[in-house]
């Protein structure tokens, strides 16, 4: 049996770095499955293409491009532009699958524009699609600057329906667990990998795009003089990526339901990584389709993991990429040295000069290392040390309002009432101000007093009650725990015999735009109060 | 006939010129300016130092153009360097961390003092530098020993780059309030400082890339690396030094970055200037499969960039709509450069010759 494998393997080393991606994204998730319990639920299995439908899509348009040796930077601003565009239009009232087919051909549009600008007026793919991505993200900004809500009905059963798994319903009835599904986003990007696989090998197009790559452009000039339709192969690929790019931005449209100009910024560095880390060289011409769905499953089990270990934060799932982008890269570069080194007939000395070249390649690397290591270490040493006290500071308990304090305050003639917990600090802090413009703080050690003009007190009030309308249905409670960095305010107001406390907390997507304009407006006149020893 | 054989041979030198197609564009987008924006050109004395729109394209630009010296250089050698603004962030955050390690603790406001630094500002300029230095070396091996293609191995730092600098402000955006450090990026000296960091760099290089040979070596590498490696050049390190100095040049601009905002923010600094500083040596003429270089033209690309957004800020564009139109004037300005524009001013040109 082994050695079967090993021959196989020899005789296919294309497929090495295909395998050992599909190995770890299993291994990872396995080993997350062996430590975190709640992994082990198939749901959580296919949440991990749920979440990643779009980085799929995308992703195979991406391979098809990077196959030819070029690149498009535009894929993130035209999944902005499609998720905007389609919010804005069916806002408009337009009919769902219009407005579907439309997106889909926009995307085409734009990417046969950049293509043609590759194609004909020989623009670097790098530019052409940088510039792309710099228009479709500004184009955005003209249809909308804020994020626009999709309430379409078609849109949210398309993202909504449920599609069970065959054969694990049963079992997951069995033992009384819901059936695990997916999304129809998922089910149209595993088609959509079909359809590219058949693409990419079984035709004539396919086998053009697989000449034009590799070699730095040279592959390209043979495929010409073979008298391959260069021009018109390429052109399709970014026309097709562009497609790609906007059924992602669909996809990411019904994934958040709503459209704006800033989404998935630098999707397409993802993209890009998920399809190395799939086994296509950068330099094209030598990859395989499928293999940019276990780069995608890669990612996606990384960030599952940081999720699932809790304690380690967001940035660590770029640096994890970014590792094993070197690892992979760095697999592809000693195969393809390999080759190259099997095709020349070698004498002893050159060989010689090779195993000096490696170990001069290996102290090199290893002094690099070093350094990196030298410089964190003295970094770290010039950093002051934090002491165990002040890190349980830092995760402190968040206080509860006082709220019977401010009742009192209210009664002894206050007007506005500001209570703040939270933050960093865990501070609590609460400020009364009253009509002659006096203002009084404390946060439980200490008391703080301020005297501001009485008339700024009676603007703000007016201001609060009729511009904001702190009365109306308009400011409500949003209170939830706050985050390690957010403070949580409580604001309790009475004007013209009318008393209303309401709560919010910064970072809260939910706040009302008039709450946080109202904190705006009274931060200024409150008091410094140092924060407790 | 003599005469005019010399003229035109004078507007042919010129048109042919590295410097020409970018000063053309530079100069329109000052035209358009001078003709739709009344005031463009106004240049205050505000207590000895001058303000005004033209000098905030200088100010304004200097970072793109620190960092497109040492793209120029990268780009000659037939690579590409995409990790600069990662580096950028590195660099800040270091230094940011340095000076205020106050988000070690999760405090994110915890030092008010403007003369209040943990350590030293030399110690902090220079660990800043030294750990861009680390990183330009980081991409010079992969690109020089490893043979990776340079986007590819650049692209690794671009993304964990941004990470490593989070793990260094513990996440959080660092407040820096020490004032020596300010004026880096906000000192004016009649004109402001940075320019003058822009104007050493500048200088250091231009002496050392045209009155040694490494300038040709680099474009050597660049044209062909295995003939020169078969005339004794060692392209190894040239690449090697090469993306090192880049890496060093984005540390300065990092520092001149975060001084600017008063913040080091990991997230945000540097965040596409990578781009920025690719298409500000386009523009220069410098072309991406590398070759002959001019930093002169080079620097003139970046003024172009960064003509074009201040014209922009000033006719009142939204910072975000702004891309859009950025997007479309840099494709115009490249379709300048293309072949079948080249090829009608030298048709104009040489028509001129015979006439």
């Amino acid at each position: 049996m082994m050695p079967q494998i090993s021959s196989y393997l020899s005789k296919n080393r294309n497929l090495i770095p295909v395998m050992a991606t599909a190995l770890l994204a299993l291994a990872a998730y396995g080993v997350g499955a062996y430590f975190f319990v709640g992994m082990r639920n198939p749901q959580v299995f296919f949440n991990l293409f749920r979440n990643s439908s779009f980085y799929l899509i995308s992703g195979i348009g991406m391979t098809f491009v990077i196959l030819t040796g070029g690149i498009d930077l535009s894929v993130s601003g035209v999944v902005a532009l499609t998720t905007v565009a389609s919010a804005a239009l069916l806002r408009a009232g337009w009919d769902a699958w219009v407005v579907i087919l439309l997106m889909l051909t926009m995307g085409m549009t734009l990417g046969a524009i950049m293509g043609s600008f590759i194609v004909y007026l020989k623009v670097q793919p790098f530019i052409a699609t940088l510039a792309g991505m710099w228009f479709t993200r500004g184009l955005c900004f003209f249809i909308s600057d804020n994020a626009i809500n999709i309430d379409n009905r078609i849109f949210q059963i398309i993202g909504k329906t449920k599609i069970l798994i065959p054969g694990m319903t049963e079992l997951a009835i069995q033992q009384g667990k819901p059936a695990p599904y997916v999304s129809i986003p998922v089910v149209v990007g595993f088609l959509l990998l079909i359809v590219a696989v058949y693409i990419a090998h079984y035709t004539r197009f396919g086998r053009t795009v697989y000449a034009i790559g590799g070699n730095e452009g040279r592959n390209e000039q043979s495929a010409r003089l073979m008298g391959l339709p260069v021009n018109r192969t390429k052109l399709l690929v970014y026309t097709f990526n562009g497609f790609c790019s906007a059924l992602a931005g669909l996809s990411f449209c019904l994934f958040v339901s709503s459209g704006h100009g800033l989404y998935a910024p630098g999707l397409e560095l993802e993209v890009i990584a998920s399809v190395v880390i799939g086994g296509t060289m950068l330099t094209g011409g030598s990859g395989y389709v499928f293999g940019t769905l276990f780069g995608v499953m890669v990612l996606a089990v990384t960030q599952a993991l940081i999720q699932f270990i809790g304690s380690l934060s967001s940035w660590w799932t770029k640096i994890v990429i970014g590792v094993l982008m070197l690892i992979f890269i760095g697999v592809q570069t000693i195969l393809a040295n390999q080759k190259s080194e099997r095709q020349g007939a070698q004498t002893a000395q050159v060989k010689m000069a090779v195993r000096r070249k490696r170990q001069r390649l290996v102290f090199g690397l290893a002094a690099v290392l070093i350094l990196g290591i030298v410089a964190v270490v003295t970094v770290s040493r010039l950093r002051p040390l934090v002491s165990e006290t002040e890190i349980a500071s830092a995760q402190c308990e968040v206080k509860p309002f006082r709220e019977d304090e401010a009742a009192s305050m209210i009664k002894n003639g206050a007007v506005i009432v500001y209570n703040r917990t939270a933050g960093p600090l865990c501070v609590d802090e609460l400020f009364g101000i009253y009509p002659d413009g006096r203002v009084l703080g404390n946060n439980n050690v200490t008391n703080v007093e301020k005297q501001v003009p009485a008339e700024d007190v009676s603007q703000l009030l007016a201001a609060i009650s009729t511009d904001y309308r702190w009365f109306s249905d308009d400011i409500y409670s949003t209170y939830h725990n706050p985050c390690r960095q957010c403070f949580a305010h409580n604001i309790l107001i009475s004007y013209e015999g009318h008393e209303k406390a309401v709560t919010g907390v910064d970072g809260g997507t939910n706040m009302p735009p008039g709450y946080g304009l109202i904190l705006a407006s009274i931060r200024p006149l409150l008091p410094e109060v140092n924060p407790a020893p | 006939m003599r005469k005019a054989t010399k003229a035109a041979f004078t507007l042919r030198k010129v048109t042919e010129s590295r410097l020409f197609f970018p000063l053309v564009a530079l100069l329109g987008i000052l035209l358009f300016d001078f003709i739709f924006i009344p005031g463009f050109f106004n240049i205050e004395n505000r207590d000895g130092n001058l303000h005004g729109s033209l000098i905030d394209i200088f100010r304004n630009g200097s970072i793109v153009m620190i960092l497109a010296i040492g793209m120029t250089m990268v780009i000659a050698t037939g690579g590409v360097d995409l990790s600069v603004g990662a580096t950028m962030a590195i660099a800040a955050s270091v230094a940011g961390i340095l000076m205020n390690p106050s988000a070690l603790r999760n405090e994110v406001f915890f030092v008010t003092d403007p003369n209040y630094t943990f350590q030293p500002l030399w110690v902090v300029i220079m660990a800043a530098l030294l750990v861009a230095i680390l990183c330009g070396l980081w991409n010079g091996v992969l690109v020089a020993y490893m043979r990776i293609q340079p986007m590819v191995a650049t692209l690794i730092l671009m993304i964990s780059g941004r990470g490593i600098a989070q793990l260094i402000t513990n996440g959080l955006r660092v407040q820096i309030t020490y004032k020596p450090y300010a004026f880096l990026g906000q000192g004016w000296f009649v004109l402001p400082f940075s320019l003058y960091i822009v104007a050493f760099v500048f200088a250091i290089t231009w002496l050392i890339t045209r009155k040694t040979a490494i300038g040709m070596f680099i474009e050597s590498v660049g044209i062909n690396f295995k003939s020169s490696f078969f005339s004794g050049i060692d392209e190894k390190k040239i690449k090697l030094m090469v993306y090192t100095f880049c890496g060093l040049c984005a540390g300065i601009a990092g520092l001149v970055a975060s001084s600017n905002v008063k913040t080091s923010d990991a997230n945000n600094i540097g965040l596409t200037t990578e781009l920025d500083a690719i298409l500000a040596v386009v523009i220069g003429g410098t072309a991406m499969a590398g070759g002959r270089f001019s930093l002169l033209a080079s620097m003139i690309g970046a003024l172009v960039m960064q003509a074009i957004t201040q014209s922009m800020y000033a006719m009142g564009v939204p910072a975000f709509a702004l891309q859009a139109i950025k997007a479309v004037v840099v494709l115009l300005v490249i379709l300048l450069y293309s072949d079948q524009v080249r090829g009608f001013v030298r048709r104009v040109s040489v028509s001129k010759k015979e006439a």
